[in-house]
């Protein structure tokens, strides 16, 4: 799996070295760890991935509606970059998974059109030895908590990995003539509805295609950001982001829900 | 990491020692003060233990003028000023805790600030023990940053603080040329020297924190927080800092807690508000 270009840097080898000897770093919370325990895992450390990307150029016409798919590649390339990387560590460490993922973008005083993206999360690994990786032969990947996480498990179902789907989208302006003929009016604006849809509807699409691929029966925990990020208010990210899962075969009961009244505010 | 601090750090002010001293001469005394809520006093107390007092450890540490400004590699100072100011932060709060006769300190609030001249951090928690228990030497203790109610589900499953871990690295961020900068403006492309120099602190950040875990003879670090990214004082310095509760199983096995699923009957918060929208 692990066998094509291992691009990490040396002192992370080193790291990753010193957790394989039963060190782990990790940052559950306490809940988390100990249900992240209960679910029959046990963290092996702290991984991330991290790429600074320089987004390009691309021009958009003021009146037209469309995708802007250079800046959705660059999009998707960071993010890729980050979360192989954060992978790749989970894989070296000779991990089934890694939960609690998040994925950021920062951007930097010293690049105005350069960020970094972030892939952050702990890698943990079954306790009976078992290989609970995906059908690529990865760690599976997923951005649940450790009590989703165990709650997932309990329903017999295991993540097989955070899919992702992006696309960002410039959204026309509107003429001077359509804004006059509407002034005054409750009427809906189709040529926003229209873009808006669309754009989300090209990122849910990609989602669902990398579910697809991972041969997944569905998606948990499904959110979608729009962020216009640097660009200007008409152009928008649209970002779909969730959790694949498959069922897993083994057998479950589900116990019955206590309901409580808690006493704290 | 604390043999430095106990050189280079001067003992706690004689007003503060004095501030000390009558909860040290009320052995066993009925007051005790701590920013607990009562469920976690509760909780403290369902596992046998009791605080003592609020303690507190407090360390600025300085850096030289211009350090920030133009460099490569390492910014070695503010990383040495980082790890001495949480270290004297540290061993400060370990004299206070052992001297109001605790075996540890939960629920630290850590106040951690980098500035161009100076690295700050303040500590401040309560000082725990088991019920009517004997002073212990100030090495034996731990602190950690972990809630009352963490310490005490950790305890539950066996396992037990020993301590803070920190790690930090500072580095420059490599300029790009004119060049460079004009041929990438309108490309997709990764800047790997800026994502190289990440990577760097980022490892020498975690490594640190790694090796003071190990030197408490941890086995683990839970609830790792992480605070990257570059200074405000100086866009092309990153830092990278890291620190977390060093934790080792205590018991023969981790004791599992088996959860069960409940539905909280509490009202539901207002989703959504027509007037703000929000």
């Amino acid at each position: 799996m692990s066998d094509h270009v291992n691009d990490l840097p040396e002192a992370t080898e080193r790291r990753l070295e010193e957790l394989e000897h039963g060190l782990f770093t990790s940052d559950l919370s306490v809940n988390e760890f100990l249900l992240v325990k209960e679910a029959g895992f046990h963290p092996v450390g702290l991984v991330m991935g991290s790429s600074i990307y320089h987004t390009g150029i691309q021009t958009r016409k003021w009146s037209q509606s469309q995708e802007l798919t250079k800046l959705t590649e660059a999009m998707y390339n960071a993010r890729e970059l980050a979360m192989n990387r954060m992978e790749e560590e989970a894989a070296e460490l000779g991990a089934d998974g890694v939960v609690g993922v998040r994925l950021d973008v920062n951007y930097y005083e010293w690049g105005k059109d350069a960020a970094e993206f972030i892939a952050v999360g702990t890698a943990v690994k079954a306790e009976d030895g078992v290989s609970r990786r995906n059908k690529l032969g990865k760690p599976f990947t997923s951005d649940l908590s450790g009590q989703d996480f165990w709650t997932l498990s309990q329903t017999g179902y295991a993540p097989q990995g955070l899919v992702m789907g992006t696309c960002v989208y410039h959204i026309a302006h509107r003429g001077l003539g359509q804004a006059l003929s509407t002034t005054g009016q409750n009427v809906e604006l189709p040529n926003f509805t229209q873009a808006l849809y669309e754009a989300r509807e090209l990122a849910m699409t990609r989602m669902q295609d990398e579910s697809t691929r991972l041969g997944a029966s569905g998606i948990v925990g499904v959110r979608l950001e729009e962020k216009s990020h640097q660009w200007g208010s008409h152009t928008i990210e649209f970002l779909a982001l969730g959790t694949a899962v498959t069922r897993t075969g083994d057998p479950v009961t589900l116990t019955k829900p206590t309901t409580i009244i808690s006493l704290d505010n | 990491m604390s043999d430095v601090a106990n050189d280079r750090s001067p003992d706690l002010a004689a007003v503060v020692r004095a501030a000390f001293a009558p909860s040290k001469s009320q052995k066993g005394g009925a007051s005790t003060t701590s920013d607990l809520s009562i469920d976690e006093e509760l909780n403290l107390h369902a596992i046998g233990w009791e605080p003592v007092e609020l303690v507190s450890g407090y360390s600025v540490f300085s850096t030289p003028v211009g350090l920030w400004s133009w460099g490569q590699g390492e910014i070695v100072a503010a990383t040495e000023a980082h790890a001495h100011a949480f270290a004297n932060a540290i061993s400060r709060i370990h004299r206070d805790a052992a001297a109001v006769g605790a075996h540890g300190v939960v629920g630290v609030a850590i106040e951690r600030s980098v500035y161009s001249t100076y690295t700050e951090v303040t500590l401040l928690g309560t000082a725990v023990r088991p019920i009517g228990a004997g002073a212990i030497n100030a090495s034996g203790l731990f602190v950690s940053d972990l809630s009352a109610r963490d310490f005490s589900r950790l305890m539950i499953a066996g396992w037990q603080p020993l301590g803070l871990a920190t790690g930090a690295s500072f580095v420059y961020a490599p300029r790009r040329t004119m060049g460079a900068a004009l041929t990438q403006q309108s490309q997709n492309i990764e800047l790997t020297n800026y994502t190289e120099a990440m990577y760097n602190a980022r490892e020498m950040a975690m490594e640190r924190m790694q090796q003071s875990a190990l030197s408490m003879n941890g086995t683990g670090v839970v609830e790792v927080k992480v605070v990257e990214g570059p200074m405000t004082f100086a866009s092309h310095a990153i830092g990278f800092a890291v620190w977390g509760t060093v934790v080792r199983l205590a018991a023969q096995s981790h004791r599992p807690m088996t959860p069960s699923m409940v539905v909280s009957l509490d009202d539901t918060r207002v989703a959504f508000d027509a007037a703000t929208l929000e």
